[in-house]
Order: C-alpha cells, then structure tokens, then sequence
C-alpha cells in the first residue's frame, strides 16, 4: 500500500512540476469552452425540435469523443511508464520492494486523479446554467459518472500502451489506435452483423451511445461493469509486461 | 550470505553470462572486475533482483531472489546503486530521497532521520533544495548513492560508483565507499584496478561472461606472477653490470630497464630474497647502487594477463610499468 502511495504521489507530484499539465488544462478547458458556447448558441437559436439540456449535449457531443478522450488520455498517460523504461530509473522500482502491479496501480491512480482534476472546472459551466434555469442535478451527475468510467477505461488502455516500449511516441500511437478500435468498431461493423444477438453485444460496446444514455440520467449498470473489467483487465497486463520484460 | 549458483544469462542468442558460481560473505567488500561488457553488470543486477537469470538462482541467506516466497520482501535486504545513475531530474534532491523512503516503507520518523543523516554523510546538505536536473554528475552520483543507503541495507550493490567523475570526486566517493563498507555488506564492480587494491578484500574477475579467478588482490597477485621482481639502478655505465648480476644466487635473469637508464630488473627464483646479496655483488665490483627495490607485481598486469589472449600485449604493458 505503501509503495502505491509512494508511486502516486511521485508521479502526481510529476504531472504538476511540468509544464505539460498546465498545457493540458489549457487546450481542454479552452476546447471545452469553445463547445459550450457552441452548444448554447444552437440551443438559444430559432430552430425546431428540442436537441436536449446544454449538459447533456456537453457529454455527448463528437469533440469529446474525436478530440478530448483520445488526446488527454494519451498525453496523460503515455510517458507513464515508457519514460521510466528510457531513463533507466524502472531499475529503482524494480530493485525495490515493490511489486510490478504496485507501480502500475500508483501510477494509474495519478494519472486518474489528473484526468478528474481536469474535469472539475466544467462544474462551472452547470453553475453558470443553474443562474438562468434549474439545472436537473442528477443527469448530471450520472454524466460525470459516465465520463470518469469512459477516463478510466481508456487510462488504463493508455498505460497499457505505455508498458509496452521505451518510446513515448509508439506508445501514444498504440494508445491512439486502440482508442479508435474501441471508439469507432461497434459502429463500423453494426451494417455488416445481422443476428440480432451480435447487435446486442455491438449496441453494448458502443461508447458513443453510453454518455448519451447517461447524460439522460440513465445508469446501466453493464456499461459500468464494461469500464470496469477493461480497466482491470488492462491493468494486469501492464503488470504482466513489465513482469515480463525482465526476461528479455 | 549471497549464494550465486551456476548463473546463466542470455539476452536473445547473446550469452552474457555463463556458469557463473561464488559467494558474498557478510561484512566483506567484493569486487568485481572486469573489461567493458564482460558481464558486470548483467551480474550485479541478477544479484539485485532486477534481472532473473536465464538458468541457476541467487540467493541471500537462503531466500531466493526470485522464486521465493516473498521476492519483494527480500530486496528489502539491498541498496543499489545502478551504473547509468538514473533520477527525476524535476525532482529536489529531499523530495527525490523521501520519495525512495516511501519506496521503502520505511516509517515517518525513521525516514526523516535517515534522509536528514545520509544528507550529511553523502556530502549534500548545500543542494538539498536543488532540483536534480540542474547537478553535476559528481553530486548526481552522490544522490544515487544516498538513495541506495537510506534503509540500511544489509548489503551495497555499487555497479561503477566512480565512472565519469572528476579526481577529486573520484576520491570523495571512494572516501564514502569505504565508510559504507565498514557499516555493511558491499559488492562493486569496476574497470579501474587500482580502485579494487584500495577498496576490496576479495575480487572475482571475470572476461566474456565467465567467471576466471578469485581471491583476495595478494592472492591473486601471488598466484598470477610467479617469483619477485628487483630493480637495480646503478650510477654511470657498468658495462659487465647484466653478467655480474646474473651470478647472483637466487637470480633467474637479467634485463635492462626499459625506464631508466644504468636500471636492470632482475627476475628472482621462486621463495628466494637476493637484495642482500646483489647489494654486495655492487659493492664488490666498487659501483655506486642509486636504488635497489622489489617490485610489486600490479593487479594490473594480472588482471592483463587473465584477460588478454595475446601475451605480446601483456608483456608490453608489464615493460611499461618497470
């Protein structure tokens, strides 16, 4: 637990003292931002049928797919354990009694962390709703809830990524790849499967309409089980892989 | 304490090391020599528990490094220092040496008192607000250094403590080196010999991933140069001086020194002291002696000869140093 906590705080304490978090924080809260205002500028306009709540559009619209989960995820994590790998300093780790899945829960935990932190400003923009009409509270947060299991999931792929090479390039282009895999899959081969029962199972790994669903205030729970069991799953491996590399 | 068995070490088709066998006894400073990929290092981090070997275990009183019941607990056992000293340069050196406490979960308090300790003994109180980036190699070093000492590891893995720094760092270092060895079990790897005849009681070395000879540097500095070594210098020209000499009892042969002129090394049989009596053979004759002295065989030239196949080479270096 220890050693959890010494890798946490060492690799939070990194995120901070670089210049990359604050770069980050920027470009997300400025793109954030720029949707929001978009989103308000639709919705305030003369056309007909209602398109949903300002926040909800906020959770499901394509930027935040195409943009904001690939491109903080990766930059959040693809230096996690490939720089350690480049700069010898895994030797420490490794050296030390700690195991491989200790390094790799402390690291992911800070890189969570980081990933929440970045979402916290967005409260704002509810807040600032709240002062023109009532804001339904609790689509919101199963919202917020949906894009933490999404982050988590796609964290877990991202530091996967990053237990596989030295190079923190291959590693965000991995990550990169497998992203799109997940992303855009589902969609991509709904025409081609006919049996329904396939269709269910696509309709279940179809990110796109879990935060839509959830934005709407409605918890499936198989969504949070498919987070959950892909960001354990994905986590051991890690472990496993840098368990492994001794060998080579 | 450390048991290695018949360590085996591949890296794809590559053997870096082969049937490797010796052990490290408690409170004794080992050395490891070598030339450059002879398998040093590849060594020491099997000992660490950093690389598993391909084939034969290490053990540290008895608990196996690697397939032990509680692999992690045991590395507890040991700091190590790795060749390519490798720090977060965006880190402070306390915050960096904290971090490696918690690392080893060592309680709050001992941690503060062993970080603000080993700040003082590792010459570092004046950065120890410093980020690490912005330090010398030499200071580098010497965090790497602190950072393995701060649990008090019952034993040192130092792979090249003393690569790539300044003399006077190179000695400061040593200094530490030898401080740690009184307090603990030290094992150091290095291509520099003298470093070893100061440092170690007992060195293996080994060439081309096996392991050659052991033993302490008199050991192998006796077992590897047969008989002593006298130089003669006498003053102006003796011209009979080589044929004089050699009728000495005791005297093997005669040859001129290279180094200095009028100077003659005189080979000697084995167990025998001729000074005495090639001090008289001198006096006898009516030449001036300027300097009649045994010559220590240098673990250098054993070293050379246990590790070069060309014995030209050899023989050239040992000229050199006479």
């Amino acid at each position: 637990m220890n050693g959890i906590l010494a890798t946490f705080r060492r690799e939070l304490h990194g995120y901070f003292v670089s210049p990359m978090a604050y770069v980050v924080l920027a470009a997300f809260l400025l793109i954030n931002g720029w949707v929001f205002t978009l989103i308000l500028g639709e919705l305030s306009g003369p056309q007909g049928p209602p398109l949903g709540s300002p926040m909800q559009l906020l959770f499901s619209n394509v930027f935040l797919y195409l943009l904001i989960f690939p491109g903080v995820c990766i930059v959040i994590t693809m230096r996690l354990l490939s720089a350690e790998r480049r700069s010898g300093t895994i030797e420490v780790l490794m050296t030390s009694p700690i195991t491989e899945l200790q390094v790799v829960l402390g690291k992911y935990c800070a890189a969570l962390a980081f990933y929440t932190f970045l979402w916290v400003p967005t409260l704002l923009y509810a807040v600032i709703l709240q002062s023109y009409d009532a804001v339904d509270w609790g689509p919101v947060a199963a919202g917020y809830l949906g894009l933490l299991g999404i982050g988590a999931f796609f964290l877990a792929v991202g530091t996967f990524a990053s237990s596989l090479t030295r190079s923190q390039i291959v590693a965000a282009v991995t990550a990169l790849a497998a992203y799109f895999f997940l992303l855009l899959l589902p969609t991509l081969m709904e025409p081609s499967v006919i049996d329904p029962g396939g269709r269910a199972v696509l309709e279940h790994l179809n990110l796109w309409n879990h935060l839509s669903e959830m934005s709407r205030g409605i918890v499936d729970t198989r969504h949070l089980v498919y987070y959950l069991t892909g960001t354990v799953f994905f986590l051991f491996l890690s472990a496993r892989v840098l368990a492994a590399n001794k060998w080579r | 304490m450390i048991e290695a068995l018949n360590l085996h070490r591949q890296y794809g088709d590559f053997v870096a090391v082969h049937g490797m066998t010796f052990s490290v006894q408690e409170g004794e400073i080992l050395g490891i020599l070598g030339p450059n990929g002879a398998g040093k290092t590849t060594t020491l981090r099997m000992l660490t528990g950093f690389l598993p070997p391909s084939e034969g275990r290490v053990t540290l009183d008895g608990e196996d490094l690697f397939h032990g019941s509680k692999p992690a607990a045991v590395r507890r056992n040991i700091g190590y220092l790795p060749e390519n000293v490798a720090l977060y340069p965006e880190m402070r050196v306390e915050e960096y040496l904290t971090y490696r406490a918690r690392l080893e979960e060592l309680p709050r308090g001992i941690a503060r008192q062993s970080i603000a300790e080993t700040l003082q003994s590792c010459l570092l109180g004046s950065v120890r607000r410093q980020l690490i980036g912005t330090l010398s190699k030499g200071y580098r070093q010497r965090v790497g250094l602190a950072a393995a000492i701060l649990h008090r590891p019952r034993v040192l893995v130092l792979d090249e403590p003393t690569v790539g720094l300044d003399p006077k760092q190179i000695i400061a270092i040593r200094e530490l080196i030898r401080e740690l060895g009184r307090r603990s079990t030290l094992i150091l790897s290095t291509h520099i010999l003298p470093e070893v005849e100061l440092l170690c009681d007992r060195v293996l070395i080994i060439d081309r991933g096996t392991l050659i000879d052991q033993g302490t540097p008199a050991d192998l500095r006796r077992r590897w140069m047969a008989g002593r070594e006298v130089r003669v210098v006498l003053e102006g020209a003796a011209p009979d001086a080589e044929s004089a000499l050699t009728q000495v009892p005791g005297v093997s042969s005669v040859r001129p020194s290279p180094a200095v002129a009028g100077g003659w090394v005189v080979e000697c049989e084995d167990g025998t002291d001729p000074r005495a009596d090639i001090f008289r053979q001198v006096v006898a004759r009516g030449w001036v002696l300027v300097e009649l002295a045994e010559q220590q065989a240098s673990l250098e030239e054993v070293f050379v000869r246990l590790t070069t196949q060309d014995r030209a080479v050899g023989e050239v270096l040992t000229e050199g140093e006479a």
